[in-house]
């Protein structure tokens, strides 16, 4: 994904060379210009500013899958909670040689969210009465960097394209399936439709979906 | 049982999460094993994540970054915010002058403390400095001792060879001629050892012309009517050389000696011609 292209700060480009800065240079500013990967390896040294600055770039990322996958603000917000919480107390489970951050950070979020749904059981009722939702427009903290929130619209934009190309049927279980956390079995039963169907609309769906999406993976 | 790779299919529905956990399972411990499905099942994850951004963004509340901050232990808890609220307006007013005198009070150490931490990081960074600077000039004492070593080295190889040169030029069992120049009118340029003692040969010349890239000198000597190589060597920027060569097994003797131009890495003759006689005649 885009926002994690290593924006370039002014100063500071890189872990090391921020370190290299005499104490006092290094200021929120600087931060709200390092690169994913660069903000994380300052958290392992259990920089404070650094993951700040995290929360600045990712909290609506965050909160925004988890309320799109749990439907309740305050469930949201402790989903949310608990994503940052644990990548302070755990930042080495993220691993950079098995991708970029963002995408384990919505990962992790969305699998959580989806756990949290299972858990209290509300899925199946809620799903087969849900109704497309119209995309919110984009806000976000002051705080984010004018650059990266540039970047998040535009591949924004590209997401929401590349699912408009797709037939209503194959962004239906899709959509279903990445933010309902509901298994082609049960896809099936709330669509009544047959399994291999589903499972076509799934391959189908996704292939399109990567191939539109290529320059931003 | 054995576990087939897994398709791109089966990666976007892992990615999904829409299989049953027996077959999600199953994917991912193969994964674990081998790469080149850990790859698909990363390239998939990050097409499904993508996702995310479909419905848009929205705020988080703004509470939630001190909930964070307070829940990962990275931030004091202000519990008592709330409850200053809820007081009186004068029991309100009261305790925040009560509120601003003890935070005065206690701004005035902790701005002590931040000018010491500060002073304290000053002289780090000065420390640090020093370190760097000290490692720059050992690295230098490093290279200029190397250097000394090897010149050192050099002086002594000199020395050796100019001591095993007197033995050789002394020794009874030697035989010594002179080099001439051609290019020179046959002057006398240096001198040829035949050492049978040491079983070596020493050849010795000044005034060589330098020699482009490319071409070297090549020492011959001529036993039976037959010329044998005894290999190459070069002159310094002065028109000095020094050859040393241990003689092959089998010669014994020789009648004369040439030295010619030659081209580097071309053995035999193709050089433009003898260029040096050493005539054993002359000193014999």
């Amino acid at each position: 994904m885009g926002w994690d292209r290593n924006p370039r700060a002014s100063r500071a480009r890189t872990f090391d060379e921020a370190m290299a800065l005499p104490l006092g240079q290094r200021d929120a500013h600087d931060l709200a210009h390092w690169s994913d990967d660069s903000l994380m390896a300052a958290v392992v040294a259990r920089d404070v500013a650094a993951f700040s600055a995290l929360y600045d770039r990712y909290a609506g990322l965050v909160y925004s899958t988890a309320l799109r996958v749990l439907r309740d603000p305050q469930l949201a917000e402790d989903t949310a909670q608990e994503i940052f919480v644990r990548l302070w107390q755990r930042p080495e489970a993220f691993i950079p040689a098995r991708g970029r951050f963002a995408t384990w950070l919505l990962s992790i979020t969305r699998n959580r969210a989806v756990d949290e749904v299972r858990a209290r059981g509300r899925r199946r009722r809620r799903e087969v009465e849900e109704r497309e939702e119209q995309p919110l427009p984009l806000s976000a903290p002051e705080e984010v960097d004018p650059i990266h929130l540039a970047e998040v619209r535009e591949e924004q934009r590209a997401v929401r394209a590349a699912l408009a190309t797709l037939p209503p049927e194959q962004r239906r279980v899709l959509e279903l399936a990445y933010f309902g956390g509901l298994t082609h079995q049960e896809i099936s039963a709330a669509l009544r439709e047959p399994l291999g169907t589903v499972k076509t609309r799934i391959r189908l769906g996704m292939q399109k979906l990567r191939a539109a999406l290529e320059r931003y993976r | 049982m054995r576990f087939e790779h897994v398709t791109q299919g089966e990666a976007d529905e892992f990615a999904l999460g829409v299989l049953e956990p027996e077959e999600q399972r199953r994917i991912a411990e193969h994964a674990l094993t081998c790469e080149e499905c850990r790859t698909r099942l990363l390239d998939a994850q990050r097409v499904a994540a993508m996702l995310a951004l479909a419905p848009g963004l929205r705020p988080p509340p703004p509470r939630l970054k001190q909930r964070v901050m307070e829940a990962a232990g990275v931030s004091r808890r202000r519990a008592w915010l709330p409850r200053l609220a809820r007081l009186s307006p004068i029991a309100a007013a009261a305790a925040a002058v009560v509120l601003a005198a003890a935070a005065f009070a206690a701004v005035v150490p902790l701005r002590a403390q931040i000018d010491d931490l500060r002073q304290e990081n000053g002289r780090l960074q000065s420390q640090i400095d020093d370190a760097l600077g000290q490692r720059v000039e050992i690295v230098a004492l490093t290279h200029r001792l190397q250097s000394a070593e090897a010149s050192a080295w050099e002086a002594q190889y000199e020395a050796q060879m100019d001591r095993e040169m007197l033995l050789a030029l002394l020794s009874p069992e030697s035989d010594t001629a002179e080099v001439i120049s051609v290019a020179e009118g046959y002057a006398p340029i240096g001198r040829l050892i035949w050492d049978g003692d040491q079983n070596r040969l020493f050849f010795v010349a000044s005034r060589l012309p330098r020699l482009p890239d490319g071409l070297t000198y090549e020492l011959w000597v001529n036993v039976d009517g037959e010329y044998r190589s005894l290999g190459t060597f070069n002159a310094d920027s002065s028109g000095f050389a020094r050859f040393v060569r241990y003689l092959p097994e089998g010669l014994a003797s020789y009648e004369s000696a040439v030295v010619t131009v030659e081209r580097v890495g071309e053995p035999g003759r193709h050089g433009p011609g003898v260029f040096f006689v050493a005539d054993l005649r002359a000193l014999r």
